[in-house]
């Protein structure tokens, strides 16, 4: 009874060899869409109370078939704590709301209180957003240690709000430094047990690589708002009232500004072109980001690099749209077959009650379908791929040094996931 | 004794050091074993807890452990018998489930509460709370929100003041419009200030804010061929002044979008759902809410000898030319039914007690004459 195969209680540890570690994602598709499907569900039920179940559930499948170097992550959250976490925070901020409440009638809306409640709900929003994370991270366990998060969520809450505004500032420009920063703040307070996080993406890099992207979809987009500013916009408004019909004040249009119609037309153009240049970009950007951002992951020596490939988050997405396509096709004919059942229950003619009600229950359960079966394709086709292909093109240096970590850190607490979620501003 | 025996990768949760280990099931725990046999830790069965993990590993750990440690299983006929004597460990996910669905009766249940407490509680607070709030408040509100409307209302040009009754042809109809809001306000006993404005608005139309404000627009006094019609929907408007229903809404709207909004949080689709259950739930207590304010308004006019069936009348007069839409999201009962309430509290009058004479009447009538439409 005493021969056993490998290893041993003292693992030896060897000459540090640089040996490498993949990432691999083992997750199939069919359990996560029943996981979704059936939380979908089950939201509807409850009016979205079940989705505390729901997120631990998808977090469970997400982590346990995350695979580093042959050993699958683990979330040992519970939707019970997030819960607890939730009711925690509604009761803190009840008094909040009703301070702004009576703030916001005593002074007019309109008044600078708003500015005032909006920035604090901005700031306490981005406070639980780092609470939350620490959550995450505090219940993810990973060969026995979890990883834990230090730092000050208040801090981090200023810092978003900073680059919030340096990016509206700069039309953008300024999203790969806000990125950067906010990542080397993120993993600079990230620790998987004893093992400092760091994060050394370069902003520069990023910039350079996402400036095409930019120009495509920001240039056009100033020149539709240029082609507006370039009208008179006081001589339209004096033929607009000075005109006695649609067609009198469209002919003096034409007749006294000829270029007002050009304008418009660029306008539609330019704007359009910007619209449909961000729909199909978009992948491009989020492999572009992606790629970066796994390639500045650092746990001491460990580093990541990402080999995520364009074309297979496009192939994500197209399958993501194959899907959307034949659930809108499902839903027009669900919504025919219920209106003609409305019609021929009720008649035409009918004014009743019931006919009325049963009309805007349709209406408001077709709309909810669709926005949750939407959301549900868009979790299991594109998200998920997503993270499956970030997963499988991951590789780390220096995995050896996993073998060494010792525990580290307290369990955060679950208030900053409810309170995330009490102000709609929580993530996966 | 042994029940059983076999391998497993363990991590005892204090470093991330893989430890390959042998395991026996020995009566009351699992113990594990290094390489060389010695005894690493005991895991009792009633403290094994079930981990999530992928598929083709059973991971089990130890409750109220002060550390993390892990014993990950691949041979599957080992984890069938650690399942058998470890009485919380249930891989088919009977319990998980059965303790789930009692979570999803829960939710329901709160579901159906926070769905009741909106219909019901949430109006019944408001009518309680309504009362008592100072009048202070209420007008301070009243000065916020009237600001407000007034901004969203006016839409003239430029140089054009909103409200009638400025300008040298429309003096004689304010001072008739003031007389009748004076008999109107002195039968009413509202205790708040009041503050009727006439304003250039081409709708039929007439409403409260919190606080004593009252509009009516252009397009009413337009339409009203008598100055009893006029008046009877000034003094329904009193009504809302009196019963204070403008507090009543800002609280309702404040309990509803906390129900809503904060509660339930924003599920895909929730918003619209919300919406919905906002627009149907706020028409349905301000259906009760104009009821009420008409019978205050019957009232009004049979104190100062009106005909209060003229309400009724011009109610259905002007709401023939609307379109027909879903009644329930109607914020007012349909004329018909409104009509036949006032009817039912007013007897038919032959000859009422004229209110203005003919010249102010005329006069009224033209208040707004001042600057073309």
């Amino acid at each position: 009874m005493a021969s056993f195969d490998a290893g041993g209680l003292a693992t030896a540890p060897g000459p540090i060899d640089r040996q490498t570690g993949n990432v691999r994602f083992l997750g199939q598709d069919a359990p996560y869409w029943r996981i979704l499907v059936r939380g979908a569900v089950l939201l509807m039920v409850t009016l979205g109370i079940y989705r505390f179940w729901l997120i631990t559930d998808t977090r469970r499948f997400l982590w346990a078939n995350t695979e580093i170097d042959g050993e699958s992550l683990e979330y040992s959250g519970t939707a019970l704590e997030i819960l607890l976490g939730f009711l925690v925070a509604i009761a803190l901020l009840v008094p909040l709301y009703i301070v702004f409440f009576l703030g916001a009638l005593g002074v007019g809306t309109a008044g600078p209180m708003t500015g005032i409640a909006v920035v604090a709900l901005a700031i306490i929003g981005q406070y639980a957003v780092w609470r939350a994370r620490s959550y995450r991270l505090t219940r993810t366990v990973f060969r026995g240690l979890h990883f834990h998060q230090t730092g000050s969520g208040l801090h981090y809450a200023v810092c978003v709000l900073f680059w919030w505004a340096m990016m509206a500032l700069t039309l953008g420009l300024a999203y790969p430094f806000a990125q950067a920063s906010l990542e080397r703040f993120k993993l600079g307070h990230t620790h998987y047990g004893d093992l400092p996080g760091r994060f050394e993406g370069s902003a520069v890099q990023l910039l350079l690589r996402g400036l095409p992207l930019w120009f495509v979809i920001v240039a056009p987009t100033l020149i539709a708002l240029s082609a507006l500013l370039a009208v008179d916009w006081a001589q339209i408004g004096q033929i607009m009232r000075a005109g006695r019909s649609t067609s009198d004040i469209l002919g003096r249009i034409g007749a006294q500004a000829p270029e007002f119609y050009g304008a418009i037309g660029l306008f539609v153009v330019a704007l359009g072109f910007a619209v449909v240049a961000a729909i199909v970009l978009f992948p491009a950007f989020q492999t572009i980001v992606m790629r970066w951002w796994v390639s500045g992951i650092r746990f001491a020596d460990i580093s990541a690099t990402s080999q995520l490939r364009m074309f297979d988050v496009y192939k994500a997405y197209l399958r993501f749209l194959g899907y959307l396509f034949l659930f809108a096709l499902a839903m027009l004919i669900v919504a025919f077959v219920t209106f003609a059942m409305i019609g021929i229950v009720f008649g035409t003619s009918d004014q009743s009650k019931f006919a009325e009600m049963f009309t805007i229950l349709a209406m408001v359960g077709l709309y909810v379908v669709s926005a949750l079966g939407l959301s549900t394709i868009y979790q299991a086709t594109a998200k998920l791929w997503v993270w499956r292909l970030t997963a499988q093109s991951a590789v780390l240096s220096d995995v050896s040094l996993l073998h060494r970590v010792k525990g580290a850190g307290e369990p955060g607490s679950p208030l900053g996931e409810g309170l995330a979620d009490a102000l709609n501003v929580g993530g996966l | 004794m042994s029940l059983g025996a076999g391998t497993a990768r363990y991590f005892d949760g204090r470093t991330s050091a893989r430890h390959e280990v042998r395991l026996e099931l020995a009566p009351h725990a699992l113990v594990i074993l290094d390489r060389d046999g010695a005894i690493i830790d005991q895991w009792s069965y009633v403290r094994l807890k079930h981990l999530s993990a992928p598929d083709h590993i059973f991971r089990v750990g130890l409750r109220k452990n002060p550390v993390l440690a892990r014993l990950e299983i691949t041979d599957m006929q080992l984890a069938h018998e650690i399942d058998l004597l470890a009485p919380d460990i249930d891989r088919t996910g009977a319990s998980a489930r059965k303790i789930r669905r009692r979570a999803i009766g829960w939710a329901a249940l709160a579901a159906a509460t926070m769905v009741l407490s909106a219909i019901y509680g949430v109006p019944l607070l408001a009518d309680r709370l309504a009362p008592v709030v100072p009048r202070g408040f209420e007008q301070r509100i009243g000065v916020a929100t009237n600001a407000q409307i007034r901004g969203m209302l006016d839409k003239g040009p430029p140089g054009r003041p909103f409200e009638c009754g400025e300008a040298a042809v429309e003096q004689a109809g304010r001072a008739a419009f003031q007389k009748l809001v004076r008999q109107l306000e002195a039968t009413s006993n509202l205790r708040m200030p009041l503050t009727v404005s006439v304003v250039r608005r081409p709708e039929a139309n007439a409403f409260a804010l919190p606080g004593g404000y009252v509009y009516v627009f252009q397009g009413l006094i337009d339409k009203a061929e008598n100055v009893d019609e006029l008046a009877a929907v000034i003094a329904h408007e009193l009504g809302h002044v009196a019963h204070r229903d403008g507090m009543r809404a800002v609280l309702q709207g404040a309990g509803l979008s906390f129900l809503f909004g904060m509660m339930l949080g924003d599920f895909v689709g929730g918003g619209a759902v919300v919406l919905a259950a906002r627009t149907i739930l706020e028409s349905a207590y301000s259906r009760n809410v104009e009821n009420a304010a008409d019978r205050f308004g019957v009232r009004v006019m049979l104190a100062l000898g009106a005909d209060a069936r003229a309400l009724g009348r011009f109610l259905q007069r002007i709401s023939g030319d609307t379109p027909g839409g879903f009644t329930i999201l109607l914020d007012h009962p349909t004329a018909r039914e409104r009509a036949a309430a006032i009817n039912a509290m007013a007897p038919p009058q032959s000859r009422g007690v004229a209110l203005l004479d003919p010249y102010e009447w005329a006069a009224l009538k033209r208040i707004c004459a001042g600057y073309r439409t």
